[in-house]
């Protein structure tokens, strides 16, 4: 896939430059089961439009919270994006991805919408994430001196091979997880997102999201940290109770 | 003596630089070098097989934790705006 951003207008839906027909623009980069989709797009398939929204409305919508922080308001980002992309589809060059396209343009909305909105008072949404910033673990999990500096003082404690299914047959262990999820700073919660929650690849995640690949790892293990630390908890829990 | 870099690589990756290179090492994006002596390490510290075991499992779980976002009527409405929307362009 050809890596090279967007244009500007391209990226976030914006009203159209003169241009000649770019509907005739060859879409060499896309994948051949993604210039079939765009086709369709553009013959106004309706089932086409199915299958599209289908797919992304529920990410859209969970990453649009996370920039605007209140419910209503990301379902307005996200109609708005689905409106610029029926508007916006003969103008896409197809220089990334139709997923990486539909997500940059919501997330310029989001942001955009945020900042006219500032209504979120989460505080997730305040809490601003520097990727330089403390450790993913709890430093004092770890030995500070002596021969042992930088190793488990307090390791986790091991999950047996049933452990997955049987969190996610739990209503609490659940509930635990999905807080974690929607309590991330946005800069976390759009990482795990899109590559765990997606299956988005690394490389499209850093195109959609204006990131490095370093930026990515950063964020990502931060983001499956604070969700492993919610299980251990909820564990830890179902112990004491025990 | 002629100095075996990757040993001594080995011998130097402490367990908290193991838990920050578990994100990148489970996509396979960490050099060679630093594949195996994660690996390395990996074999011979229970606590960071189970903390990266533990991550692995996360990123497993997240994609398969039932959703509330999206309730099947607003996905509805959503379909029609979109398919008007479609019928004017």
């Amino acid at each position: 896939m050809n890596a090279a951003a967007t244009t500007r207008s391209e990226s976030i839906g914006q009203s159209p430059r003169a241009l000649s027909n770019t509907s005739s623009v060859p879409l060499r980069s896309l994948p051949s089961d993604e210039q079939w989709l765009l086709t369709r797009l553009r013959q106004s398939d309706e089932q086409a439009f199915d299958e599209l929204v289908t797919k992304h409305h529920g990410a859209l919508i969970r990453m649009a919270m996370g920039h605007v922080g209140d419910r209503e308001v990301a379902e307005e980002v996200v109609q708005d994006t689905w409106t610029a992309v029926i508007e916006s589809l003969d103008r896409f060059e197809g220089r990334s991805s139709l997923r990486t396209w539909i997500f940059g343009i919501m997330i310029h909305k989001a942001k955009d919408r945020g900042v006219r909105e500032k209504r979120h008072t989460t505080f997730s949404d305040f809490e601003t994430f520097d990727d330089e910033q403390e450790d993913a673990v709890d430093p004092s999990r770890f030995h500070r001196s002596g021969e042992w500096t930088g190793h488990w003082a307090f390791p986790p404690q091991p999950w047996d091979d049933q452990t997955p299914e049987k969190l996610l047959a739990s209503q609490q262990a659940v509930q635990a997880m999905n807080r974690a999820i929607e309590a991330l700073p946005v800069t976390l919660k759009d990482v795990l997102i899109l590559r765990d929650v997606e299956g988005v690849d690394a490389q499209e995640v850093c195109e959609i999201l204006k990131i490095t690949e370093t930026n990515l790892y950063v964020r990502l293990h931060r983001a499956r940290e604070r969700v492993r630390r919610a299980v251990e908890t909820y564990l830890e829990g179902c112990q004491r109770a025990v | 003596m002629a100095h075996n870099s990757s040993q001594s690589v080995h011998e130097e990756i402490t367990c908290r630089e193991v838990v920050e290179w578990t994100a990148a090492y489970l996509d396979a994006h960490v050099g060679e070098d630093r594949k195996q002596q994660i690996a390395l390490h990996l074999a011979a510290c229970a606590g960071c097989g189970a903390y990266v075991g533990q991550i692995a499992s996360v990123r497993d779980l997240v994609r398969l934790l039932p959703q509330t976002v999206d309730s099947p009527s607003e996905s509805e409405q959503v379909r029609q705006a979109v398919a008007a929307k479609l019928r004017r362009r």
